[in-house]
């Protein structure tokens, strides 16, 4: 099966995924990696029928196919394992498998055939399931292994898996890993999409890494090793500046305590976290993502429940505070997800600007929103912050990404915060910006503010703190106070966890 | 909301020349305005004209009876009098769910709290009697309260439970509007009396109509008129201009970036709720101070559904409202009298409201706009 | 005295012919709401359906083309909110309130074009479909006077109770709408369309309560009232909620609405407050509301948040902004 210049531009203008061509040998485990955003998961949906391709085509045996519609991909033979499940909670696990393809008979769904087959099913491919249990029921291990045989059941020779092993404990990976090599032993094909690399090294046979929407690399695993692997996914970073070291840090500002919480998924995301940061300097935490990093700044934000530790700002406990009442006490934050929680797209520019403030003096008159200083701030902060809008009325949805960001960093350093989270702060935003912002951040916290950067691009992290946590699996794994001695392998071999392993303590 | 539609389809703006993009986004801005407008009159005309068909269908002379619909309201000044009623009416209870709307709240209370605002006042204006002014005021005040209360609960029901506010709003409105009918019956109906309604309020607790003030007759149209642009401004600073009215908006628009704001979600939920309710209390208190002069058992079969429709018209947008509810009674006052000269049922005049809601609600005008213009884009991409 | 008079053979009969419009509302709307479309129509539809009914069999004189015509009405209305909603993107609660204030005028307009009278279709003269005949089985207690001697409807209502228990449970098609309704995109990915069942639900929806508007307009009451409905569509959607959405528990809240519907006319002879009585089940709903909603945050606090969301369709392909 072959990819042949696919290119997906979204209605947004948005590229996806440009002029992609690659080969997928049948009987092998071929691994897609990249960052998020780089377009993997795009991919896999145009593969799936899920997304249309705006130019290119898929060939199978050197036939060139189009797949309109899940179903026709499932008629080719193609089935996926999605990132978040396909279930229905209240159906059983062999409802969910059989969904759409159920044994009949007589307009009937014929359920004793249907566990039977599913039974079966489960047995031939040595995938442990309870065909009778609810989906919303059992662990989601389980949910995964009836997500791969609903493929399978419907006859899947392809089988693409999105971040299969995100939710899974290490034992249900390496059962997982298992039954992959069986599928590409019985002759099919598995497509892995990952950025966990050292997986991708033990599981795959061909690999394939995706960054920014290009492929930029193709190898086995026998011709590479993780950290040029990371080198490929990540890329170098663009040496925009220099470091710029603090001057003498300050007081503690914000201290995370024993910090303890759950993901979406109810299972653990952070284990007993500590840290520390100190007025006028950066913290960074790097980690391969979903290691729990994002669940991190959430709590520390208030947007999520901790399930155990304590949070200090400035001394005072704000673990139970409210999200108003930790942005009054300085606490400013710059969200990871902007278009999901950063901005209201189709409000004003000055709605967005003022989600923090809209009770405050500098924006109201006669105890009433004054529109004549909300659009003085406003467009004090565009002009200051350099947003390129018409004029501080337009809505927000109307703005490049690149100044979506920029209005953020406006709201959330517009007036000098006490401690900043910033969570994948240049992510996506073109080169003018992101030199902007590292200068916006600098300036900060030169004058005092800070820092908590949360960084997926090891460049960023190492040109912008002053110190580096690695965090992995929900803990801290290792601290680093000398920034200027630590290089991009350090913080990988951390990251992966291949740095205790090979120097047992 | 079109408007916003069509300014995010403007190009980027290059930094340098801000004073011309500017100019852009503010010529932009108003060709969407007028666009919006225009889609709105094609829709009213579309829907007119469906009307007009459905006459000429069932053999009625279309014409004559769209000469009265469109112009009878003028024809008397009691008929006047009528829109008058019904604007004030239908613009008090179209602005009450302007609130929960923008918060993206799907409230249908307004019925029952009209109902009990209605019986709050009479109430109210029959046991207490109080001296002019204060006899207008007080029960109207209360009407507000018991409308109050009435939203609070839907309200409380969603932020405590997350339990599906249309439903129980829906459920709450054909109680209240039982027990209406039970105090009403028990309670406030003199013996003797041949129909089901309370005693004649006081006479200071009945708003002044026209009638009495000018001597000529306008029906029942009250003083109560000038409460259409007090309210309608007041909704809008609300909106607009207060703290709450902007966690509305934002809730309304995104429900995740007003939480990492630091908006609470139940403060908006139960707020917009419980002045929704007191809004919709006033229409109740209207009712009975101003129109009936005491409480009837029937008030207004849908009426509530109806101020729902003239919010959905006027986009939420407070100060279109009263325009919308207009509209719609000049409409409503044209139909009667078009029934009265021609025996045309007067009921063509909400299959010609229904009609523009659906219009406007699928945006289908503006869909159609969009399709062409589209298609002039891909002809024009086309080498 | 009111307990005699409830157990009376003749209320028992009362208390299912009061249901039957209810129950055939009811069942349509949880087609409708299991595959996801949130569906405030029933009035509407029902409404339709009952003018369409007495229109037509009082023109032919021939009420089983009557009732074709009510289930036709009943579907058009169905079709309607389908296309609004699925083609035009257009909210469902909206269109449905749309819809709704639509069937009002027009029907009321139709019916005074035609017949000239306002109120109703009474000038057509007396049509009906027909009730049962017990036959030689009357004599036979409560099997005699309360289940036989019943309109047909009724019977009809109590099959379609059945057929749609058996249908969402075990049947294909309800498997599939019961899956869309639940997580429309984990159905799509499943090779299932969704849009094509979402049309197929609201148009049984429509067809069932134009089927409800049947009875109300040629089961008991021979001709078609203004607004004759009087928010019985309301009543059942009333019913769904309180019977959890499923079909045993919605048929048995339309069942105890039309207890309650039948007591309070009951009652009102025996002059005990009939509007009081007749509050009992909203409240009962609005407190089943409650707790519902309560048991569902709780359960979803403790835990199992990794299955799919509900409600609203999502087609996959769209734009993913």
């Amino acid at each position: 099966m072959r990819f042949e210049r696919i290119r997906k531009e979204y209605p947004n203008g948005v590229v996806a995924c440009e002029s992609i061509s690659f080969e997928i040998q049948p009987g092998t485990v071929h691994a897609i990696i990249g960052e998020n955003g780089a377009g993997k998961s795009t991919l896999m949906k145009v593969l799936y029928g899920m997304e249309q391709p705006s130019s290119g085509q898929i060939l199978f045996d050197g036939q060139a196919v189009t797949i309109p519609s899940p179903q026709s991909a499932i008629d080719h033979g193609i089935g996926m394992v999605h990132q978040a499940f396909m279930t229905v909670g209240t159906f059983t696990i062999t409802q969910n498998i059989t969904l759409g393809a159920e044994p009949q008979r007589r307009g009937f769904v014929d359920s004793r055939r249907a566990v039977a087959e599913v039974d079966e099913l489960a047995r031939r491919f040595q995938l442990d399931i309870d065909p009778l249990a609810r989906a919303q029921d059992v662990s989601v291990g389980m949910l995964q292994r009836a997500e791969i045989l609903k493929a399978l059941y419907r006859g899947a020779r392809i089988l693409i898996l999105d971040e299969p092993t995100a939710v899974l404990t290490p034992q249900e990976t390496i059962e997982l890993f298992r039954a992959l090599r069986g599928f590409a032993a019985s002759g099919r094909t598995v497509i892995f999409i990952s950025h966990k690399l050292r997986e991708v090294l033990e599981i795959a046979d061909e690999i394939t890494v995706m960054r920014g929407g290009h492929l930029v690399g193709q190898t086995t695993p026998e011709a590479t090793d993780e950290v040029a692997l990371a080198g490929l996914m990540v890329g170098r970073s663009i040496a925009i500046a220099d470091r710029h070291p603090a001057a003498a840090a300050g007081e503690v500002a914000l201290e995370v305590a024993g910090l303890s919480c759950l993901n979406d998924l109810e299972r653990p995301a952070c284990t007993e976290v500590d840290l520390e940061v100190r007025a006028g300097e950066i913290v960074g935490i790097v980690g391969v993502e979903g290691n729990g990093q994002t669940e991190l700044v959430e709590v520390i934000a208030g947007l999520r429940a901790p399930t155990g530790g304590e949070i200090h700002l400035h001394g005072d406990v704000i673990t139970q505070a409210s999200v108003r009442s930790r942005r009054a006490a300085g606490l400013h934050h710059i969200p990871e997800d902007r278009m999901k929680n950063g901005v209201a797209l189709p409000e004003s520019i000055e709605d967005n600007l003022i989600v923090d403030r809209y009770t405050g003096s500098t924006v109201r008159r006669h105890g009433l929103l004054s529109p004549k200083r909300i659009g003085r701030f406003a467009e004090e902060l565009i002009s200051r912050f350099g947003v390129r809008a018409a004029d501080s009325k337009v809505p927000a949805g109307s703005l490049s990404g690149g100044n979506i960001q920029k209005l953020i960093v406006a709201r959330e350093l517009g007036d000098q915060p006490l401690v900043l989270l910033a969570s994948q702060p240049t992510r996506g935003v073109d080169i003018g910006a992101m030199e902007f912002i590292y200068a916006e951040l600098r300036e900060a916290r030169d004058a005092g503010c800070a820092v908590l950067l949360v960084s997926a691009d090891l460049g960023e992290a190492l040109t912008l703190s002053d110190r580096i946590a690695v965090i992995r699996n929900g803990r801290v794994v290792a601290r680093f106070d000398d920034v200027a001695a630590v290089t991009e392998e350090d913080l990988g071999r951390h990251m992966l966890g291949a740095a205790e392993s090979k120097e047992p303590a | 909301m079109t408007a916003t539609e069509s300014a995010a389809v403007a190009p980027p703006v290059p930094g340098d020349d801000r004073e011309a993009a500017r100019a852009r986004v503010h010529r932009q801005r108003r060709s969407d305005l007028v666009a919006a407008f225009v889609a709105m009159i094609v829709t009213i005309v579309i829907a007119l004209a469906i009307g007009f068909v459905i006459l000429l269908i069932v053999g009625k002379d279309a014409v004559a009876a769209y000469e009265w619909l469109l112009t009878g309201p003028f024809s008397r000044t009691t008929r006047i009098g009528r829109v008058l009623i019904d604007t004030t009416t239908l613009t008090i209870l179209g602005l009450s769910v302007a609130i929960p709307f923008r918060a993206g709240l799907m409230s249908l209370g307004a019925e029952g709290q009209l109902y009990m605002g209605a019986l709050t006042a009479a109430v109210v204006g029959l046991a207490f009697p109080l001296p002019p002014g204060l006899g207008i005021l007080v029960p109207a005040l209360a009407a507000m309260v018991a409308g109050a209360i009435v939203g609070f609960v839907p309200g409380w029901m969603k932020a405590q439970f997350g339990a599906n506010e249309l439903v129980s709003s829906l459920m709450l409105n054909t109680v209240l509007v039982r027990i209406y009918g039970y105090i009403l019956t028990e309670y406030l109906t003199e013996e003797g009396s041949t129909s089901v309604a309370s005693a004649y309020l006081p006479n200071e607790s009945l708003i002044p109509t026209f009638t009495q003030l000018t001597g000529v007759s306008f029906d029942q149209a009250n003083l109560a008129v000038v409460l259409v642009p007090i309210l309608a401004v007041a909704v809008w600073l609300i909106l607009q201009r207060t703290s709450l009215g902007y966690e509305v908006r934002m809730t309304g628009s995104n429900r995740l970036f007003a939480a990492y704001g630091g908006i609470s979600s139940r403060r908006v939920i139960i707020l917009s709720f419980i002045i929704s309710g007191a809004i919709a209390g006033i229409a109740g208190a209207h009712l009975v101070q101003g129109v009936n002069g005491r409480a009837l058992l029937t008030l207004s079969v849908g009426t509530g559904f109806t101020g729902i429709m003239i919010a959905i018209l006027a986009r939420n947008n407070p100060i279109v409202i009263p325009f919308a509810a207009f509209f719609y009674s000049y409409l409503k006052i044209g139909g009667d009298v078009m029934e009265q000269e021609l025996s045309v049922g007067t009921e063509i005049v909400n299959v010609i409201l229904a009609l523009i809601v659906l219009l406007v609600t699928s945006q289908f005008v503006m869909s159609l706009v969009k399709r062409r213009r589209l298609s002039r884009l891909e002809a024009k991409g086309q080498p | 005295m009111i307990w005699d008079a409830l157990f009376s053979t003749l209320f028992l009969a009362a208390v299912l012919r009061v249901a039957t419009p209810l129950l055939l509302a009811a069942m349509g709307g949880l087609i409708s709401e299991t595959a996801g479309v949130p569906n405030i129509t029933l009035e509407g539809s029902m409404l339709s359906g009952a003018c369409a009914g007495a229109l037509v069999g009082g023109f032919t004189g021939n009420p089983w083309l009557g009732l074709i015509a009510a289930i036709v009405g009943g579907a058009i209305i169905g079709i309607l909110l389908g296309v609004l909603h699925l083609e035009f993107g257009a909210d469902p609660i909206i269109v449905g309130i749309g819809l709704n204030l639509l069937v009002a005028g027009f029907t009321t307009f139709i019916v005074f074009s035609l017949l000239g009278d306002k109120s109703g279709t009474s000038s057509l003269g007396r049509n009906l479909l027909p009730t049962i005949e017990p036959g030689p089985l009357a004599g036979i207690p409560f099997l005699g006077d309360v289940l036989l001697g019943q309109h047909i409807l009724t019977y009809v209502a109590f099959l379609v109770w059945a057929a749609v228990a058996l249908l969402l449970a075990r049947a294909t098609f309800g498997v599939h709408l019961r899956a869309i309704g639940q997580n429309p995109l984990a159905a799509a990915t499943a090779g299932i369309s969704v849009k094509r069942l979402q049309y197929a639900a609201v148009i049984i929806c429509g067809s069932l309560a134009g089927t409800a508007g049947a009875f109300l307009s040629m089961g008991y009451v021979s001709s078609f009232i203004r607004d004759m409905t009087a928010g019985r569509g309301f009543i059942a959607l009333a019913a769904i909620f309180l019977g959890g959405m499923r079909p045993l528990g919605v048929g048995f809240a339309a069942l105890a609405f039309g207890f309650f519907e039948a007591l309070s006319i009951r009652l009102g002879n025996l002059d005990v407050p009939s509007q009081l009585v007749q509050t009992i089940p909203y409240i009962a709903t609005l407190i089943g509301l409650g707790l519902f909603a309560w048991r569902e945050t709780t359960r979803r606090r403790r835990g199992s948040g990794a299955t799919g969301q509900r409600r609203r369709p999502v087609t996959p392909g769209a734009d993913p902004a």
